[in-house]
């Protein structure tokens, strides 16, 4: 635990959890004492995408800090905005988290060691070792092996668990993640782009709760449809991208 | 074509600068689409009217009537106007987030810690 406790990583720079928000009111008391309560000193900023419960009023009586967003504009436009703010505040060390409780806080010690290591970028896995008490659908887990395998012949990068939202990185990742990053599904297109640019991505074992109040974002049946063709489109348009850009 | 289809679609294609025209009046349409409008209804009446010029284009098609011609000639202008609207939408979605995300970036609330 002595990677939690101090507020500033080996470069001097301070950390900060980032916690994208949306309709998690039931979760975020919780995930926020759960936070503090392994003695976590680091800044929690939490990004309110627009929620329409309870959650802007709650998170205003929390001890992080607090981003609205105004109107919804999805998972990975909130992500945008809390590494946005990581970046601009000059954070050394950035970690992502869900709010809804599935990511356990005592496990980003783990996370930390890899990124101390040598690696730029961190994910949590849900897919190595033990998850203990984690169901992923059969239909889920397909897709994620499918893209994992997507990833591994693009980007070169073997990462399991590619739709993991628990991850630590480095400030240099954050900086090139706070200027593109997708706005629905930000999962294997964001692996791949950071492995086609030499970032060192590394996967740690890490167990994950299920859900216990509200919906994930998965569970739109047509989202559900429409995830794994965007995220194949997305795929190549990143390897394009490149490509034009080494021209 | 007859004289009476000829009269009803340009009699449909002035009302329609009439109501283009008026949108631009009330604010409800800006200059430019007001402009690329008329050009298009300025378009319609021309195909409707340049007989000669539409059957040569219906035998270098291979298509049977004038109207066939006029039919796939709309519907590629709607499907070019369907992207460049998706591009507009796309743009103006982007410039949406990254607004909002402003506002949040200069509104922090809470405490820091």
């Amino acid at each position: 635990m002595e990677g939690l406790t101090r507020p500033r990583d080996d470069r001097g720079n301070e950390r900060v959890i980032v916690l994208p928000v949306y309709n998690e009111e039931k979760n975020l008391r919780t995930t926020v004492e759960e936070i503090r309560g392994t003695g976590i000193p680091w800044d929690i900023v939490m990004v309110d995408d627009g929620s329409t419960d309870g959650s802007r009023d709650l998170l205003a009586n929390l001890p992080v800090t607090v981003l609205s967003h105004p109107v919804n504009l999805g998972y990975g436009a909130a992500v945008q905005t809390g590494l946005r703010y990581a970046v601009l505040r000059g954070y050394g060390t950035v970690v992502l988290m869900d709010a809804d409780g599935q990511h356990v806080a005592s496990e980003i010690p783990a996370l930390l060691a890899a990124l101390d290591k040598g690696a730029d970028i961190v994910i949590g896995s849900r897919l190595l070792g033990e998850s203990a008490g984690y169901r992923i659908p059969l239909l889920r887990r397909t897709g994620i092996a499918f893209f994992s395998a997507v990833a591994k012949m693009l980007g070169g990068t073997r990462i399991h668990d590619v739709t993991s939202g628990f991850q630590a990185m480095r400030l240099e990742v954050a900086r090139f993640l706070a200027e593109e990053y997708p706005v629905d599904f930000p999962d294997a297109e964001v692996i791949i782009s950071l492995g086609l640019r030499k970032f060192r991505i590394t996967e740690v074992p890490a167990h994950f709760r299920m859900r216990v109040h509200g919906s994930s974002m998965y569970s739109n049946p047509a989202k559900a449809l429409y995830y794994p063709f965007k995220s194949l489109l997305a795929s190549f348009i990143v390897l394009l991208r490149l490509i034009r850009e080494k021209k | 074509m007859s004289l009476h289809a000829k009269l009803v679609i340009t009699a449909f294609a002035l009302f329609n600068v009439i109501f283009v025209v008026e949108l631009l009046r009330k604010r409800k349409l800006s200059e430019s689409y007001t402009l690329m409008w008329l050009f298009v209804i300025v378009a319609v009446i021309f195909f409707t009217w340049a007989e000669r010029f539409l059957s040569s284009i219906t035998s270098y098609f291979g298509a049977i009537t004038p109207v066939s011609t006029l039919t796939l000639l709309s519907l590629l202008f709607i499907l070019v106007m369907l992207i460049f609207f998706s591009m507009k939408i796309h743009k103006l979605e982007r410039s949406i987030k990254e607004m909002a995300q402003r506002v949040a970036l200069d509104n922090p609330k809470g405490n820091v810690g």
